[in-house]
């Protein structure tokens, strides 16, 4: 079935063009939440708001840039405003004491968090160029389209993430 | 070899999602969908529903956090929502006055108002009065802009409810429903749609809330951003004064990555300095170092030091001094002022033998009784139909710093220059480096010059500089257009200050080397003053087999460009080392004039591992001994009383013994690895030369004198920037390009500027 119809159809308001939408891509929502937040039930938070905001917003869709632009789009908005509001709650004991999930809880995974997060400080659009790069695989293009900014600065802060790891790596060498 | 390990990790797969949560989020969604279909948006703004309104101000207040002006905890939602039910139900009483109110026609509009306000002191029911009350909630929001929405909220709520008994309790009921229902925020937007269409009718009528100034603003400007799938930024602001910024421009610097420059483009430019004005200054790094003490031949009779070619000391002190200022001591280099002028050394024929040395032994004009010992190389020159062809990359700094007359206008006009002493067959790439770093043209052939001249119209100078980077995209684009038998060369116009990117000169040393070993050099050309960054534009040009310049005026532009565009640009022999080792029969003590930064170590002479400089086409290197030959009154260390017979056995030495030293050099030729090796011997009369030469090497003396007295005078005795003057004057000769004159005029200016 052509992507384009179903969004036609379900942006005219047919509820199951838009059930069939959500089918096809939530798997691809829920996967890039997941990298973000590294937490199954976060992940599914993030991936519920987006899909409610897809719904919302799906009308504004122009067919000016690739669906799936659009939507990594979207989820990363989602994902940002969850960070914030994650951000809000630090000081509430709820998430302190939820459960890890045991599966995903390796060291590795530890590490990698520490290292989303040093992208994060790094500064803005890091941690996102470094998920759509890296994990989704995208080219510098595809992902200065999903930014909304130049391919060359995709390359360039790939550039500022690749020397930064360089340093860290350097200094866990003289430290070891 | 050194493997990402963000990458690694990055690319380990997603869990599968769960099928629970999948339907849940499906269902969600859905149900948020035939929410939006339900409630198609209204036309215009203007008759968006109340609830809607407050559903705008709902997500204000949680977007409003990433500015860092509050947290919202849990409860103040609790407030808000109570806040909004309490509103709608004053509404609905003020409705029904209203209609009691309507019946009697004998009261009039005025005694409405004023029984509203004796009977409860919020105007909040009157429909008559919603225009004053938004007014002055909008008041309070622009005065108490930094205070959150809820405080507005919870005074509505406070008003309201003390206006109707009945309605506090109903509305406390509600709050309480709808804090239990608002654990969760999707369940809470569940909760608010029903109540959108139960209240709606009661609602419709009524006057917008208008929560105006900067929060307003912020809100327009996310609202705009949230509607468009594209890449699009926006600010907003209802008046001037909404934003907390003293002007417009600082209000634009909200939007992310827009950046208001203080110079706009296409303003007028700066007037150009002043002598004698204010400057930024003192921000000029050179590397530091002492200069070359006297050495006892007994003790240390070989010294060795690596060529260089680099002139930019003399273009940094000249700019400095026609501003009437003295130069710091650090950015005098004897040798590189020495090397300014063309001499007329004699040169070889063949390439085979790209150079050959030439040894004039002169009197010390600064102690009497000391001799000095010239050491001149020419290179040959090569003729203009056999130059290679050249791969030029011009690496350009538009960085906010290069934004005055002296830095980007006089690069742009330079590389004019560079343009019309290359070749047809040449190719000039432009990249431009300042936040970050781009391609400006791809490599053009010089045979399309209007396009490579447009490329360079179109800079402008603006944002911080990032030199490392740009240096690693000009490597990638001259590597990718990288012509074999060509000389592939990038030249970095810079005013030397690259303060973000690369934080270690030694990262940025070594890239340029391996970059060097590829065959891609590197030439260093530096602009302006204030922030000059010698060492660094040194250390690059001498690991990237390049040449430092330092270009002040477009004179000196067309000096190096134009002129010894051929050396500049075409090296005729690398690693260019000279070793002299003194005999201690006949010389004492000696002292080499400059060369400070060029030492090697005596073992580096024949390891041909050891980088030294290169000479190109047409090159004049000139090294200066002073030296107190044995048995004259001249010297800074007393004789050693015991160590002397230990120095007479060289006296018998057959030939040898009457010579002062021996002369050696090592050089490869271009593309080899192995070193060639030149040998002559220093005799105490020199070689016979020409009247040019010895001209030639009067004037140096000259130069070298003038080096020595701005960099303290400490051997020079009793020598004056007049004798200075004088010796050049005297050793002018023909002077084609007036560059001696102008070295007379530079003495003078050292004299006016001392006595300040």
């Amino acid at each position: 079935m052509d992507e384009n119809a179903l969004i036609r159809r379900a942006q005219a308001g047919d509820a199951t063009a838009f059930g069939e939408l959500l089918d096809l891509h939530y798997d691809t929502i829920f996967r890039f939440a997941w990298k973000w937040c590294r937490h199954r039930v976060n992940a599914e938070d993030v991936a519920q708001l987006a899909c409610i905001k897809l719904a919302n917003s799906l009308t504004q869709y122009r067919f000016q840039a690739a669906f799936a632009s659009w939507l990594y789009r979207l989820v990363i908005s989602c994902a940002q405003d969850w960070q914030r509001s994650q951000k809000r709650h630090e000081h509430d004991e709820l998430h302190e004491n939820l459960p890890r999930d045991d599966e995903t809880q390796t060291e590795d995974q530890i590490y990698l968090e520490q290292l989303l997060d040093e992208l994060a400080d790094l500064g803005e659009g890091m941690k996102e160029t470094a998920l759509l790069v890296h994990a989704e695989g995208m080219s510098h293009a595809e992902a200065g389209v999903v930014l909304g900014v130049s391919e060359s600065t995709i390359s360039w802060r790939i550039h500022v993430i690749r020397r930064h790891m360089g340093k860290r790596e350097a200094r866990v060498g003289e430290g070891a | 070899m050194n493997p990402n390990p963000l990458e690694k990790l990055l690319q380990q797969p997603a869990p599968p999602p769960d099928p629970a949560a999948r339907v849940a989020a499906r269902r969600a969604a859905l149900a948020e969908f035939a929410r939006v279909q339900s409630a198609p948006v209204a036309d215009s703004a203007q008759s968006r529903g109340f609830f809607q309104a407050l559903w705008a101000r709902w997500r204000l207040s949680r977007e409003s956090n990433s500015h860092g002006r509050d947290s919202m905890p849990w409860y103040s939602r609790r407030m808000l929502l109570g806040g909004a039910a309490s509103i709608c139900i004053a509404l609905v009483g003020g409705m029904v006055v209203w209609q009691t109110l309507q019946q009697d026609p004998r009261i009039t509009e005025l005694q409405v108002a004023e029984t509203a306000h004796e009977s409860h002191p919020a105007p909040e029911p009157e429909p008559y009065d919603a225009q004053s009350s938004a007014a002055s909630t909008s008041a309070t929001a622009s005065t108490e802009a930094a205070e959150p929405d809820v405080v507005i909220a919870q005074e509505a709520a406070a008003t309201a409810a003390s206006a109707n008994e009945q309605a506090q309790a109903a509305e406390h009921e509600l709050a309480r429903q709808a804090a239990e229902r608002s654990k969760d925020e999707q369940q809470a937007r569940a909760v608010v749609a029903p109540m959108a269409k139960s209240q709606g009718p009661a609602v419709e009528g009524t006057e917008e809330v208008v929560v105006g100034g900067l929060r307003e603003s912020l809100a327009n400007m996310m609202e705009a951003k949230r509607d468009t799938g594209g890449a699009a930024d926006a600010v907003t602001s209802a008046d001037i004064g909404a934003m907390p910024d003293t002007s417009v421009s600082e209000a634009l610097q909200r939007v992310p990555g827009v950046a208001v420059a203080k110079v706009a483009p296409g303003s007028p430019p700066a007037p150009p300095p002043v002598p004698g004005t204010y400057r930024e200054e003192g921000r000029d790094r050179f590397e530091q170092f002492e200069i070359n003490p006297v050495k006892q031949v007994a003790e240390e009779p070989v010294s060795t030091f690596s060529a260089d070619v680099d002139t930019s000391s003399y273009s940094f002190v000249r700019g400095q001094l026609n501003q009437g200022v003295l130069p710091q001591k650090d950015a005098v280099r004897s040798e590189e002022m020495i090397n300014y002028f063309d001499y007329a050394w004699p040169v070889p024929e063949s390439r085979e033998r790209p150079f050959q040395p030439t040894v004039v032994v002169s009197d010390s004009p600064w102690k009497k009784g000391r001799k000095l010992i010239h050491v001149g190389i020419k290179g040959y020159e090569l003729p203009a139909n056999s130059r290679p062809d050249a791969n030029l990359v011009l690496l350009l700094d538009v960085s906010g710093s290069m934004n005055s007359p002296d830095k980007l206008p006089l690069v742009k006009q330079s590389m004019r220059l560079l343009l019309g002493s290359l070749k047809k067959t040449d190719t000039v790439g432009i990249v431009v480096y300042a936040g970050a770093a781009g391609v400006v043209l791809e490599p053009t052939p010089v045979g399309d010059q209007e396009k490579i001249v447009a490329a360079l119209d179109r800079l402008e100078a603006g944002g911080s500089t990032a030199g490392g980077e740009g240096i690693e995209l000009a490597y990638q684009l001259a590597e990718k257009t990288f012509r074999k038998g060509a000389v592939n060369r990038i030249m970095l116009c810079t005013d030397g200050d690259f303060n973000v990117g690369i934080d270690s000169t030694q990262e940025l040393k070594g890239f340029v080397e391996r970059k060097r070993e590829k065959g891609i050099f590197l030439s260093v050309l530096g602009f302006g003053q204030g922030n000059y960054r010698d060492e660094l534009a040194q250390a690059l040009a001498q690991n990237g087999n390049g040449v430092a310049a330092y270009i002040d005026t477009l004179g000196e532009a067309r000096k190096v460009l134009v002129e010894e565009a051929g050396s500049s640009l075409f090296t005729i022999a690398r690693d260019v080392k000279l070793q002299v080792e003194f005999n201690p029969a006949t010389v004492a003590e000696y002292r080499l004039i400059g060369y400070e930064t060029r030492a090697l170590k005596r073992e580096d002479f024949n390891n041909d591992a050891v980088d030294a400089g290169d000479i190109g086409a047409g090159h004049t290197v000139t090294a200066i001994y002073e030296i107190t030959p044995v048995g004259v009154d001249a010297r800074t260390v007393d004789e050693s009383r015991y160590s002397k017979k230990i120095e007479r056995p060289h006296v018998d030495k057959g030939g040898k013994a009457g010579e002062y030293g021996f002369l050696k050099i090592r050089y490869k030729l271009p593309g080899e690895n192995q070193s060639r090796l030149i040998e002559k011997p220093i005799v105490p009369t020199g070689e016979k030369v020409s009247a040019e030469v010895r001209r030639d090497v009067t004037f140096s003396t000259a130069v070298a004198g003038f080096a020595q007295l701005l960099r303290g005078g400490t051997y020079t005795g009793a020598w004056t920037y007049e004798d200075a003057m004088a010796q050049a004057q005297s050793s002018l000769g023909d002077d084609a390009f007036g560059y001696r004159r102008e070295f007379v005029q530079l003495v003078r200016k050292a004299q006016a500027a001392r006595g300040l």
